[in-house]
């Protein structure tokens, strides 16, 4: 194993904590999946094909480990970590709505299918190509694409059923 | 005419669109105010969901991840992997040792992830942060009570495949786990059947570049739930049954003589308490 390959690894940490932040839509899950991603793709460093995409590799190992948990046990959310909101006194009445909306966000996605919601975070959130994405999922990309838009057109319904949608694109843009 | 369909103005959008294709969404973008409209707030939801877990990657990443991904090979490594399947060797016999090599590749996965992996973090400089928390006594502990906890995890994630993969099965001699394991020469596995506490086997792990052994127990009780109990060296000084909490997990802890136990379940304190208090007069821990 090369030393670039810890270097990477290490890069690669804060895409694959959003990545499995948006799967398990939680943060103290998410971190013991990316933990659970790192141990498996150290144990197996060779099956990574040099000049190839580090980070696809690593995201198929989190979707992976992540189905293999879920097969294991029920899925269970435990918190909905509305204290990770975290809105302090000192905050203008704008961020906090914008925050709100964001976390509504996040309550949206966490209502997917779980290969919508992969297809929604590679894509729209961690921005590979569909190519990309269908190759980390191991479907064809018709499948992403078909998938991606289900997704979309949910979320685009939820959020519009919400306020989340409704003139708080500007404040997301602040976040 | 007929407008492109969603799956079509999505992948426009995405710019997964080339050529004709394109061109035909375009067009129909321009002479279309509603698919316009539509367009835009497809636009805007994407802000929002891209917005939504922006936040994640401005988060100081835990020490603990940074660990396993700084983990790598090394001598010792592989010497205790080596070891490892000498050890399945012995047990299993020259024809069948071989079955012992995923349960040996697995462990080198969670050495590197959580054992050597701190280790070579503070070597090598990942952060000083990294570093501070290596010299600090205090977060070493705590460093300590993280990993086994997230090996309780590992555990209890692991599917039934995997628990095959124990070191030692559930059948397996108490001989071979204390010498393997670096136990003390007194031990003798717990017997926490009067808990309804079954065992179902053993790993042997680097926690904080010490041997530790943990002893898998599993119940129908769901009050009480799977424990682990986790024996391991220690050079530090005899240590009061101590409480603490990582997430939804409870552990009681303390050392006797050169080796700390610990006990790591969802079980409430009471119950751990009287658990310890067994444990402990079983293997004269106390």
């Amino acid at each position: 194993m090369s030393a670039s390959f810890n270097d990477q690894l290490v890069a690669v940490l804060p895409r694959l904590r959003r990545f499995a932040r948006g799967l398990t839509g939680s943060a103290v899950e998410a971190d013991d999946l990316v933990q659970a991603a790192c141990e498996r793709a150290l144990a197996r460093t060779h099956q990574f094909q040099a000049g190839t995409r580090f980070d696809s590799w690593m995201f198929r190992i989190v979707q992976t480990v992540w189905i293999d948990q879920l097969r294991a046990r029920d899925s269970r959310r435990t918190e909905n970590e509305d204290a990770a909101l975290n809105v302090g006194s000192d905050e203008s009445v704008r961020r906090v709505e914008a925050r709100l909306a964001l976390h509504e966000v996040q309550a949206a996605m966490n209502t997917l299918p779980a290969e919508q919601r992969v297809a929604l975070l590679l894509v729209t959130v961690e921005g590979l190509s569909y190519k990309e994405a269908a190759d980390v999922a191991e479907v064809p990309v018709g499948t992403i694409m078909s998938r991606l838009a289900r997704a979309r057109l949910a979320l685009l319904v939820k959020l519009e059923s919400g306020d989340a949608l409704r003139g708080s694109s500007d404040d997301a843009r602040t976040e | 005419m007929q407008g492109p369909s969603d799956e079509t103005l999505i992948a426009y959008l995405d710019g997964e669109l080339a050529g004709a294709e394109r061109l035909a969404v375009a067009q129909a973008l321009a002479e279309d105010d509603a698919l316009r409209a539509r367009a835009q707030r497809l636009n805007d939801s994407t802000r929002l969901i891209r917005a939504a877990y922006d936040a994640v990657l401005r988060e100081p990443v835990p020490e603990r991840l940074i660990a396993a991904a700084r983990a790598k090979e090394s001598d010792a490594l592989i010497r205790r992997v080596v070891a490892q399947l000498g050890r399945w060797r012995d047990m299993m016999g020259e024809r069948a040792w071989w079955i012992g090599a995923p349960a040996a590749a697995s462990l080198a996965g969670i050495v590197l992830g959580a054992g050597l992996g701190y280790f070579v973090a503070s070597q090598q400089g990942v952060t000083l942060a990294a570093q501070q928390a290596a010299l600090n006594g205090n977060l070493t502990a705590a460093n300590w009570l993280d990993n086994i906890a997230g090996y309780h995890k590992l555990f209890i994630n692991a599917g039934p495949d995997d628990r095959q993969l124990m070191d030692v099965p559930a059948d397996g001699n108490t001989d071979a786990l204390r010498k393997a394991g670096q136990l003390p020469s007194d031990f003798h596995l717990p017997d926490l059947k009067p808990w309804g506490l079954a065992f179902q086997g053993a790993r042997f792990l680097v926690v904080e570049g010490q041997p530790a052994t943990q002893l898998f127990y599993t119940t129908d009780n769901q009050a009480l739930g799977p424990l682990t109990v986790v024996v391991a060296s220690s050079s530090k000084p005899d240590l009061a049954p101590t409480f603490d909490r990582r997430g939804d997990l409870n552990l009681l802890y303390w050392r006797h003589h050169g080796h700390e136990y610990a006990l790591v379940g969802t079980a409430d304190i009471g119950y751990l308490w009287n658990i310890s208090n067994d444990i402990a007069w079983q293997l004269d821990a106390i």
